[in-house]
């Protein structure tokens, strides 16, 4: 019986014998028919998805069937070979995210300073309570954590399922072995996290502990920088350190030209230039002159390097950094008109011609493009000087 | 004449038949069951209250372990009720990949099923292993897609965690070449077979009138001739794009249920071959790139309801504003569907109680929470 | 039997059954911060009916209206506001969105009418309400525990419920 409804019928199974069959025990021996099949069948292996007879079970531990990528089972840390550097900045997200509340970890701080580094100090996952979801792997943003496929993790000691950071880690190697394309699509965006975590790093904070030769170079290379403050081998040195100055500078650089911006909208209607303000204009123009120049030598010095691969790069990066030490000084100068900010004039664009100068005189190519961010920077600190100076003087 | 005695017997919670931890309070005359108490609990974790503590997302792993033979069921009536409840969109390839899954899954479970109600008759592992055959090979597709056999994980708010891989398409029409085969062979092996006919037929009724009254769904309540599929009778998701049928029982004994239960294969089959044909014409990606996981919905509350492989599964949400379900409750198929066990067992023999229970197909991650 | 929206089913049972629909309050759900944006309250769009009249207003959905599918039945523990809310969901067998029908009891004496006698297949929401939230159903034929066991203190579910240090979960777990 069937009754038809919307995009299909309402079916009654059929119920019992079917009528022309309805021989006692005829049923049972179809039944049987199936079994001997598949009896039968046992005796040769079965040929995959499209087939339902044969033997289908795998000689385990011996015989092991390959296990797909997305497979996961219990989460790993990994570490970068090549520069020895865990990938993990203990940023937590993992640790808030994950269901059963199993992992736990400290962030790395800085012995000499105090201050958090983006590296994790200890990390602790409670394998026995872990619940295999892979949230852990899909929130973590620098990748540093994925599901593992070993599966054998019986154990007679209980104590042993509460696993630290040595035995969790493993070499990227290990996880692109196992998941290739998984790997592949997020290689390039970790690697690059990476090597920017590193340079935050200092002393050998971040390493792999199991990597004990690369953690006797590394300190070997950071010991060998301390000693030794000679100008080509403390020009890198010196560049890695500068990275977290760098970055405050440019910051302290775009607060500057906001409250440049913000001090010569309000100030400039109210007050019209007076007698002072040629001077400090002049002041800050010389300042952005001398930047300009002093960027645009260190480009001429880079173009000029025999390094012919880094040349183009270089070049490029001082060019910016020339634009943006006019752009801050162009800022600094708008921002300028307020009779005290004079007085912080004159050192500032003292400041800037010395790096300008530093920028000509340095000889190797890559300490060239960091001396001329460098003078960038200065030329931005001059403007922003000048902008303090100039909104103490509007507020 | 003799004089007999009533006896209280316990059946579970340490029994094979009650299919994990589970006790029926039986109180026989003889051979036959005068009344039948079903105690529950055992597997009792407080799943609701969990989760009331947990995030939205991080609920999803937990509904997993409710049914664990149907995780992508349970994910997905999760995930409709944070979508209702938050206003999330879900791209048309996604719906298409989570229909395709539960489809999966209703295969599964039903394999699985029968070989555990024949398994409850005496038909020692046969029938099981062969429906645990078919039941390994879509778990090596779920673990292809979602990484886990059981424990798939695989839904998010908005869409699914990640897109097939390329190597799933070709294996499940592999897979589907070989299903009408299976279901045939399973049908031959026992339908007219005479002692499984013995064992069923007339056991266990549950009429219609009674099977309302008592709320069963699923297999259970179209066995006993009610043609009520949620995936008809509400179409959710992208169910309205199918053809497929209802098959229901005429008298609703154990008969009917495994008949109902080796037809729905069928059916899903033929779902899938529908999804097969539509997913790659499908609009968007696998998940709605501006749906946020770390769901925040307005205050207010939200039922979402699925026809999982045991019957309507339905999750309702009240949301206080904050990152965290303020209610979460769970509307558990094989639960419900327990209640009129009583009635279904009286007058019959202590060997069909656990016949009618396997028939009714419960998992107790599910009846217990 | 045409399908019935919350709107339709509030002026249809005001018609029917006088006396049965109560304006529903809006809920504050969770305790008011103290200071910041207020939360909006909660305002249900579906039914909400007098506890007595329960029985009357299930049955009137069931025998008039042809919901005959009791489906779920929810506890909430509404903390703040002193009640707990019942959520009843009914479906007809010809398909469609259900109908959802709500009773707000106070926590102080959470007493509900049973729908058990008219839907057996209530039993099991019941008692579980019951045993999580101590929602009390006068006419229950077995009102006992039913995940819990029978010698257990308290009501679980409840808001209030210690989440640790009770007498059975020590303090330091």
């Amino acid at each position: 019986m069937t009754v038809k409804i919307e995009r299909g019928q309402i079916v009654t199974v059929e119920r019992g014998q079917r009528a022309a069959r309805r021989i006692p025990g005829l049923g049972l021996l179809d039944g049987m028919a199936v079994v001997w099949k598949h009896w039968a069948g046992s005796f040769r292996k079965n040929q995959g998805f499209n087939d339902i007879h044969g033997v289908f079970t795998f000689e385990y531990p011996e015989e092991r069937p390959k296990l797909p990528e997305a497979y996961r089972n219990m989460p790993i840390l990994l570490y970068d070979e090549e520069t020895g550097h865990e990938l993990c900045t203990s940023c937590f997200q993992c640790e808030r995210i994950c269901p059963p509340q199993v992992i736990h970890m400290t962030q790395a701080r800085d012995p000499a300073t105090g201050k958090p580094v983006p590296a994790v100090a200890e990390f602790v996952i409670e394998y026995d309570a872990c619940m295999s979801c892979g949230f852990c792997a899909e929130v973590c943003p620098f990748d540093a954590i994925k599901m593992d496929h070993e599966f054998e993790l019986s154990t007679a000691e209980h104590r042993g399922l509460t696993v630290f950071k040595e035995q969790l880690n493993r070499p990227i190697s290990y996880y692109e072995r196992i998941a290739p394309t998984m790997w592949a699509e997020v290689r390039e965006g970790a690697m690059k996290k990476l090597q920017g975590n590193i340079k935050r790093r200092p002393d050998v904070i971040g390493m792999a502990p199991n990597l004990a030769e690369k953690i006797a170079a590394r300190r070997r290379e950071l010991e060998a920088a301390t000693a030794a403050p000679e100008a080509p081998a403390a020009a890198p040195a010196e560049g890695r350190k500068l990275t977290p100055e760098e970055k405050a500078a440019k910051l302290a650089a775009i607060k500057a030209a906001n409250a440049a911006k913000k001090g010569g909208s309000t100030v400039e209607p109210a007050a019209p230039p007076t007698e002072a303000a040629p001077a400090d204009e002049k002041a800050a123009r010389l300042a952005a002159i001398r930047a300009k120049n002093a960027a645009r030598q260190a480009g001429e010095a880079i173009a000029a390097a025999p390094a012919p691969e880094a040349a183009p790069a270089d070049e490029k990066a001082a060019r910016l950094a020339a634009i943006r030490a006019k752009n801050a000084a162009k800022k600094g100068a708008e921002g300028a008109p307020a009779p005290e900010a004079a007085a912080e004039h004159p050192p500032a664009a003292g400041t800037a011609a010395p790096a300008g100068e530093a920028a000509t005189v340095a000889g190797a190519a890559p300490a060239d493009e960091k001396a001329a961010r460098l003078a960038a920077i200065r030329a931005k600190n001059a403007a922003k000087k000048a902008a303090e100076g100039h909104d103490a003087e509007g507020s | 004449m003799f004089k007999t005695e009533e006896l209280q017997i316990n059946i579970g919670p340490q029994h094979p038949s009650t299919h994990g931890v589970f006790r029926m309070l039986v109180t026989v005359d003889g051979e036959t069951i005068i009344d039948l108490k079903p105690v529950f609990g055992y597997l009792h974790r407080n799943h609701e209250q969990i989760a009331e503590q947990n995030t939205y997302l991080q609920n999803m792993p937990y509904t997993d372990r409710l049914d664990y033979f149907n995780s992508m069921a349970n994910n997905q009536a999760y995930a409709m009720a944070v979508e209702k409840l938050a206003g999330i969109e879900v791209p048309e390839r996604a719906e298409y990949i989570r229909v395709l899954m539960v489809e999966l899954t209703r295969i599964l479970n039903h394999a699985g099923a029968l070989g555990f109600l024949i398994n409850d008759m005496g038909m020692w592992q046969t029938q099981l292993a062969f429906g645990m055959r078919e039941r390994e090979k879509i778990l090596d597709l779920f673990e292809m897609a979602s990484g886990a056999r059981m424990m798939c994980n695989y839904f998010r708010f908005g869409g699914v965690v990640r897109d097939l891989p390329p190597e799933f398409m070709p294996k499940l029409k592999e897979l589907l070449v070989a299903m009408p085969a299976f279901v045939d062979e399973l049908e031959r092996l026992l339908r007219e077979n005479e002692i499984l006919m013995q064992r069923a037929e007339g056991i266990g009724v549950l009429p219609r009138e009674l099977a309302l009254a008592y709320s069963v769904t699923g297999p259970v309540l179209r066995g006993s001739g009610v043609p009520y599929d949620i995936r008809k009778a509400e179409p959710y998701s992208v169910y309205d794009r199918f053809d497929f049928d209802i098959p229901v029982g005429s008298v609703g004994d154990v008969y009917d249920r495994f008949l109902v239960r080796i037809e729905e294969m069928r059916q899903s089959k033929r779902i899938i071959e529908q999804i097969v044909e539509q997913l790659p014409d499908a609009r968007g990606g696998h998940i709605n790139p501006k749906a946020r996981q770390n769901v925040r919905p307005p205050v207010g509350d939200a039922y979402a309801r699925i026809e999982s492989p045991k019957g309507e599964l339905g999750f309702y949400l009240v949301s206080d504003g904050s990152p965290r379900p303020y209610r979460y409750k769970v509307r558990a198929p094989s639960f419900i569907n327990l209640t009129p066990l009583g009635d279904m067992c009286r007058g019959y023999k202590v060997a069909d109680v656990v016949v009618i229970l396997g028939s009714i197909d419960i998992v107790m991650g599910e009846v217990d929470r | 039997m045409p399908r019935l929206s919350p709107e339709e089913l509030r002026e249809r049972m005001a018609r029917d059954l006088p006396g049965t629909v109560l304006e529903p309050t809006p809920l504050r759900v969770t305790p008011p911060p103290a200071h910041g944006p207020q939360p909006a309250p909660f305002v249900t769009t579906d039914t909400v009916v007098a506890a007595e009249q329960l029985v009357q207003a299930a049955l009137y959905l069931r025998d008039t209206l042809g919901y005959a599918f009791l489906s779920d039945i929810a506890v909430v523990d509404y903390l703040a506001d002193g009640v707990f809310e019942l959520v009843y969901r009914f479906y007809t067998i010809e398909g469609g969105d259900g109908l959802v029908l709500k009773v707000r009891v106070p926590r102080e004496a959470p007493e509900a009418p049973s729908l058990t006698p008219y839907w057996p297949g209530a039993n099991l929401h019941e008692r579980e309400a019951f045993d999580l939230f101590g929602i009390i159903f006068t006419d229950h034929p077995f009102l006992r525990r039913i995940y819990m066991w029978d010698e257990f203190e308290g009501w679980p579910m409840r808001k209030d419920f210690p989440k640790q240090g009770d007498k059975y979960i020590g303090a330091d777990e």
